[in-house]
């Protein structure tokens, strides 16, 4: 396949992609009852014991960031995939070391009732306060290390097929570019650019992750074990906060391939757009101390430059690719269906989680608003308003592109129910955290309930608009089934 | 106070954005050629990240100035009362908990087991300040109360079952 910049046509079905979705769009489903539940039991409107309750935010966070991953990792792996040559056998082992991850997860949560959060800030997994035994900690603990483990051998394989086909990762991001050696017309596609940045930072946070999750285990096992725990903390962030937003990064390959499929016009990684790439390479490793703000023992130096840095890894997003994805659609005659809809909206939830994000992360703000549910209230806009829809608007693409499938009246309802009880779920954690509501309660003060009801109903809504989203993939599964019965020739036509 | 200030910046961002994404929706429909409106608009694009870039500086310069883990130069006279705070599953031990208004306080936070965070709630049960408990670190929380009153002491930090009813509280005369 040539590098070039004329879009490639695409093929019209893949399997594994579509069978990750499918998993991942469940997975996302399930994760979403689970946090109603949480917002309706601190709304006062359901009774959950505090066991349920922080089970349920465990297993929450950790759905909800690992299916945001799996999806997103299908959306670069499928749009990658056309560029360099990729191994379907690593692409099935990640899936499968997923589903061993995940079942090892639940059944530790739920058979042996553990609950540390998905942060298990050491040496919490190894005290419960008689909640939880070893065996619930191991369970768990292993399974986001094979979880960890299957995500690794992904990114070190898109690393090796982009190394091979453009020499190195310097030149997957158009370093050789930037520096004046190569013609910006023969710069790395778009998707190129960003499958390596997130290659980068996800194989350093991956590699952070397992050493804290083996740290934990073996304090879990033989509680004679230390550990210090502000590097336990420093690795547990920097595997957390890079692996959740790098599903940004992958999901926004989705964006620069539909959106300029879509308008007609191309969406060139010229040098601007690399640098910005490059910005966000570094700035993603290295931001994670802002969720350490709070540690006066940290070097106050690190802390500072965790603002700032934080400040500067805003630029990249609202400079160059949300002001992309404005100028691309700009009387560009675009033909509004559900996925262009649904990532045009993706690209304003990730831009309007970034202002909240950005406001957190000053250090005087931070003080006052550390572990309210502010910060819930930030990710879920970009998470729910941005990846969440990039990534349904990628089913809906993938729908359109290798089936007959119409969408209808239903699909648009679902579509703008979806994006104002988004938004309103959003608003009730942020107005929770302006009130001072601490985040990660199983019970609320009366006084912080009313944000948690108004999160709970519209979080209904949410489910609700996904579960219509949802059933439209799956007629399209069906669909698709019964033409793969009647006409074989279909498939080897376009493969 | 700063949860106002951030909530209603963070509005007024949120809503700016909502507006320029609609606009550009709206405009969607008409069709142009890409070449002209590509080379006007990064014209406006210097200018408009010319202006991100100095509000960003003029932000991080205003919001540096004062940190909260400086610790503040104490005039002849006026000790601070150094209180030792304990965290543990699932409870405080504090070693003051009667303070004068204007009276200087260092909270020296620390952990028997597992991380804690330690927030000081007021009367209307707004956070003013907080630290992290850790194990084997002692974090900081330097506040001077201008108010009487009782004020809470939450756990901030996941901590167990029953994180949410670790509290504390401490009055100030
Ligand atoms: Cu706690």
């Amino acid at each position: 396949m040539a590098i070039t910049h004329k879009y490639t046509s695409l093929k019209s079905r893949d399997d594994k992609v579509v069978t990750q979705m499918i998993i991942s769009g469940a997975v996302v489903i399930v994760g979403m009852i689970f946090g109603v539940l949480m917002l309706a039991s601190q709304g006062g409107l359901i009774e959950l014991s505090a066991a349920s309750f922080y089970q349920f935010l465990t297993i929450h966070g950790t759905a909800m960031i690992g299916s945001a991953a799996l999806a997103t990792s299908a959306i670069m792996w499928y749009f990658l995939s056309h560029y360099v040559d990729l191994s379907k056998k690593i692409f099935n082992l990640n899936l499968v070391l997923f589903l061993i991850g995940v079942v090892m997860t639940i059944i530790g949560i739920f058979s042996f009732e553990y609950a540390s959060a998905w942060t298990f800030l050491y040496p919490l997994p190894a005290l419960s306060g008689g909640a939880w035994g070893t065996t619930g900690a191991l369970l768990y603990l292993g399974g986001m290390l094979v979880l960890g483990v299957g995500f690794l051998l992904l990114y070190i394989d898109t690393g090796r097929a982009i190394i091979k086909k453009y020499g190195s990762l310097g030149k997957g991001l158009g370093w050789d570019v930037i520096s004046g050696k190569k013609a910006e017309k023969d710069a790395p596609p778009t998707t190129v650019v960003a499958s390596t940045m997130v290659t980068i930072v996800n194989i350093s946070a991956l590699t952070a992750g397992a050493t804290v999750l083996i740290v934990n285990m073996i304090s879990v096992v033989n509680p004679a074990f230390t550990f210090n725990p502000l590097l336990a903390k420093n690795l547990t962030y920097a595997f957390g906060h890079i692996f959740a937003n790098a599903t940004i990064y992958m999901a926004v390959i989705a964006v620069y391939e539909i959106l300029s499929r879509y308008t007609g016009r191309p969406w060139k990684a010229n040098k601007p757009f690399l640098i910005a790439w490059t910005m966000s390479t570094l700035f993603t490793m290295i931001v994670y101390p802002h969720h350490l703000l709070m540690d006066s023992v940290m070097p106050k130096w690190i802390l500072i430059l965790g603002q700032i840095l934080s400040y500067a890894n805003g630029l990249p997003v609202l400079v160059i690719t949300a002001y992309g994805a404005l100028m691309i659609v700009y009387k560009s005659g675009i033909k509004w269906d559900m996925a262009s809809s649904l990532i045009f909206l993706s690209m304003f939830g990730w831009t309007a989680g970034v202002v909240p994000a950005l406001v957190d992360s000053a250090i005087v703000v931070n003080h006052v608003m550390h572990n309210t549910k502010w910060v819930p209230g930030h990710f879920h806009m970009y998470m729910g308003l941005g990846v969440i829809a990039m990534m349904f608007g990628f089913m809906y693409f993938l729908a359109k592109n290798d089936s007959q499938l119409k969408t209808n009246g239903l699909d648009k309802f679902a579509f703008i129910l979806y994006t104002l009880s988004m938004f309103g779920v959003c608003v009730s954690f942020l107005v929770s955290g302006a009130i001072s509501t601490p985040r990660r309660f199983a019970t609320h003060l009366p006084e912080w309930m009313g944000p948690a009801q108004v999160g709970a109903v519209t979080g209904i809504f949410v489910v609700i608009g996904i579960l219509i989203f949802a059933l439209h993939f799956v007629r399209y599964i069906f669909g698709r089934n019964k033409t793969s019965i009647n006409s074989t020739t279909q498939e080897t036509e376009v493969s | 106070m700063v949860q106002t200030v951030a909530w209603v910046v963070s509005l007024v961002f949120i809503l700016a954005i909502a507006v320029v994404f609609g606009f550009v929706a709206i405009k969607s429909t008409q069709k142009q050629d890409y070449e002209p409106i590509v080379k006007k608009w990064y014209k406006i694009r210097k200018v408009y990240g010319t202006f991100v870039v100095i509000l960003m500086i003029v932000v991080m310069v205003y919001t540096l100035r004062e940190l909260p883990f400086n610790q503040p130069v104490y005039s002849e006279g006026n000790e601070p009362v150094i209180v030792d705070v304990e965290a543990f599953q699932f409870g405080w031990k504090i070693s003051e908990k009667e303070f004068d208004v204007g009276q200087s306080v260092e909270f020296h936070v620390t952990t028997a087991d597992a991380t804690h965070g330690f927030g000081i709630y007021d009367e209307e049960m707004n956070l003013i300040a907080q630290t992290q408990a850790m194990p084997e670190y002692t974090n900081v929380v330097y506040i001077t109360f201008d108010e009487p009153g009782t004020y809470k002491i939450l756990c901030l930090e996941y901590c167990g079952l029953a994180h949410h009813v670790m509290m504390d509280q401490i009055v100030v005369k």
